[in-house]
């Protein structure tokens, strides 16, 4: 069992990490059933998954609350009581509306501050708003205790950690001051006097004076809701340095794969935060003592196309061998990089890729060390 | 293929995380120069990242600054960045560059700024606008083409649904203007296009047909998909029938080659027959960083009759 199979054994939060195009959000998927497989009640925040894998976990259409796959496709999985596996596709707009929802009682106001025309726009926006709601989701769901383990798969960005430095961008377009900047009729605080009448210039020919209008109107009516999401921010930003918080680093095998790898490790330190392991995607280092193609496969009496297929399959070979060459090579630096108690996890390559929960229970078993 | 995409201002690259797109768009500025045009290859800075840039690699650069530069004979590469953006923005407003100057360098505004959202897209957008806008001394546009590699899907189509999302909440003024100017050279087929980059495996091909309808629900028009890496079969008829002979049970090295061979074929015959736009078949180059890039645009080279 690797260092992984405990991880997934005792872990309240697993956060997964890495660049686009990774297989960061099978690998989320799959860790999840690995984990339910261990009798845990699991669920897997994805963001962005296919389709085809966000119909195998049952997310398909965005859900206002979490789905449990279905008792008998968990079955197929080799997933049984007590353990279980949710889905969740984060929706910005969804984690909004339910923070609004709990922090505003009266219902009068409520629905106004739900129909106010910038905050939809803004809720819907892709760009940012993942980063700001997948902190409050996970508080959410860690706080709720109705699972064992919450697995992030986290946005998509180039630097996996964004997301991390989301709540200390909220707490500052929320800080109070700031927002005094935009109201009008206030005492003149630290801000006031020529800041604000810069400010207000700015302002009004940036947006026009009409949206400015609008958006002091928003300011005044979120100030204090964002000051409550912006106090859970930071409250999840500190619960991750708790021991039972992991962050996984997922890599595909890139000649850049090592400088990502030590970036990242670099990035959680400053951070201080746990960094569990590397899981190497895709890897083709795998079953490497397969017999070449030779002269031995000739049939009797063979063909001038046999001697020639013979030749194609040969140079298919020798490229199958070089790129395992590659990836073994770059795992043993991997290996001799990391620290001492960071598991590296190499992954074979799944060809055609896995969009269905069989998939998911096979790469599940690699992940844990369990495969044959 | 070729003139249909180079024949336009702005191509924007995209395609999701490891198929090559830097490749391609480096590829594509190659190609375009050695047609004798002006081009300006962009890539998306991405906040809070390390400065090293993987569009200057295929040059043999290791940073894009944010105001254009000579990568390579007629080509000129760029880090579309939201500080610069925001500053011609605030100077093109104002007029008065001291007061944009003033205001950015006001602590609270800036942090202001920062952390609303799609604060960053709108500063990368409208860098995008002042270079497309750019004249030389004779009228001419000082870009004939402007390549932007495109960051991985969410966020390409984040930066191109920007437009329709801002312009319901703000209706006039100088972002609504900047915006509609934006849209003008971005969706307009005679100016503006985008390309799919995709590999001819089963998942990725999917996405990428999903990702041509994203792009389309957002105005753009799709000039063509890109299936790069695509693995040389190298079999005739005759020597595929004598494969079969030759083939033992068990496992064998060679035998993962062979199955991403037809795998290709699969997907590419499937990616031909969706709804995706022209597919442009480009073969897998046994080189990396640079070579690869000049590789690829003769590539692209040869495929003009």
């Amino acid at each position: 069992m690797s260092h992984l199979g405990s991880h997934l054994r005792e872990k309240r939060i697993i956060v997964c990490c890495g660049a686009g195009g990774v297989g960061k959000t099978t690998t989320s998927a799959a860790l999840a059933v690995a984990a339910a497989q261990d009798g845990r009640r699991v669920l897997v925040l994805t963001i962005d998954p296919s389709k085809r894998l966000a119909e195998a976990l049952g997310v398909s259409t965005n859900t206002p609350e979490p789905v449990r796959v279905r008792p008998e496709r968990e079955a197929q999985a080799g997933i049984q009581a007590p353990g279980t596996l949710s889905a969740w596709m984060l929706d910005p707009k969804l984690v909004a509306d339910a923070a609004v929802k709990r922090l505003v009682r009266d219902p009068k106001k409520l629905r106004e501050l739900l129909a106010n025309p910038i905050y939809q726009q803004v809720t819907q926006m892709i760009a940012g708003m993942q980063e700001y709601t997948a902190m409050e989701a996970l508080h959410g769901f860690v706080e709720r205790g109705e699972y064992d383990l919450v697995i992030l798969d986290t946005p998509p960005a180039r630097n996996a950690l964004n997301f991390l430095d989301a709540p200390r961008r909220l707490g500052e377009f929320m800080d109070g001051r700031i927002f005094r900047m935009l109201l009008p009729e206030q005492d003149s605080g630290p801000f006031g006097g020529t800041t604000r009448a810069l400010a207000a210039k700015v302002l009004t020919g940036v947006f026009g004076e009409e949206f400015f209008a609008d958006l002091q109107v928003f300011f005044a009516a979120f100030s204090t809701i964002f000051a409550q999401l912006n106090g859970n921010a930071q409250k999840m930003r500190e619960r991750m340095q708790q021991d039972d918080v992991i962050f996984l680093l997922v890599t595909s095998p890139v000649r850049t794969a090592l400088d990502d790898a030590l970036y990242f490790e670099d990035r959680l330190r400053e951070l201080s935060l746990p960094l569990g392991g590397l899981i190497l995607n895709r890897s083709r280092q795998i079953n490497s003592d397969r017999p070449m193609p030779g002269p031995h496969l000739l049939p009797e009496g063979a063909t001038d196309a046999h001697r020639r297929a013979l030749a194609h399959l040969s140079l298919l070979a020798e490229r199958e061998r070089e790129q395992e060459a590659e990836h073994r090579e770059l795992r043993a630096t991997l290996v001799a990089h990391a620290p001492q108690d960071i598991a590296v996890l190499v992954v074979p390559e799944f060809p055609g890729g896995i969009d269905d929960l069989p998939g998911l229970g096979e790469l599940a078993r690699w992940l844990i060390g369990r495969a044959a | 293929m070729l003139r249909t995409i180079l024949d336009r201002r702005v191509v924007l690259v995209s395609g999701k995380g490891g198929v090559g797109r830097t490749t391609v768009s480096a590829a594509l500025a190659r190609a375009a120069a050695a047609a004798g045009k002006r081009v300006l290859v962009a890539e998306i800075e991405e906040p809070a990242t390390q400065a090293q840039s993987t569009l200057a690699r295929m040059f043999g650069r290791e940073v894009l600054p944010a105001r254009p530069t000579l990568l390579a004979p007629g080509i000129h590469g760029v880090m579309l960045a939201t500080e610069e953006g925001t500053e011609q923005f605030l100077g093109d407003v104002f007029r008065v560059q001291t007061l944009a100057r003033l205001a950015l360098r006001n602590a609270a505004l800036r942090r202001l700024l920062h952390a609303a959202p799609s604060f960053h897209e709108m500063g990368v957008y409208y860098h995008l606008l002042h270079l497309l806008r750019q004249l030389q001394p004779d009228g001419k546009p000082r870009w004939d083409l402007l390549v932007v590699d495109m960051p991985a899907t969410g966020h390409t189509l984040a930066l191109t649904a920007l437009p329709d999302i801002l312009l319901r909440l703000v209706r006039r003024g100088p972002i609504a203007t900047a915006l509609r100017e934006g849209q003008g050279w971005l969706n307009n087929p005679r100016t503006g296009g985008a390309l799919v980059v995709t590999i001819p495996e089963p998942l990725p091909v999917t996405e990428s047909i999903e990702l041509s309808e994203g792009l389309r629900a957002t105005h753009m028009t799709v000039v063509a998909t890109i299936a790069n890496k695509v693995p040389v079969d190298p079999f005739s008829p005759e020597e595929r029938a004598a494969l079969e002979d030759l083939l033992p049970p068990g496992p064998m090295t060679g035998k993962e080659e062979l199955a991403r061979i037809e795998r290709a074929r699969v997907s590419l015959e499937r990616l031909r027959s969706s709804t995706a736009p022209p597919v442009l078949a480009v073969p897998a180059f046994p080189v990396d960083g640079p070579a690869a890039t000049e590789a690829m645009a003769r590539f692209f080279m040869g495929d003009e009759p």
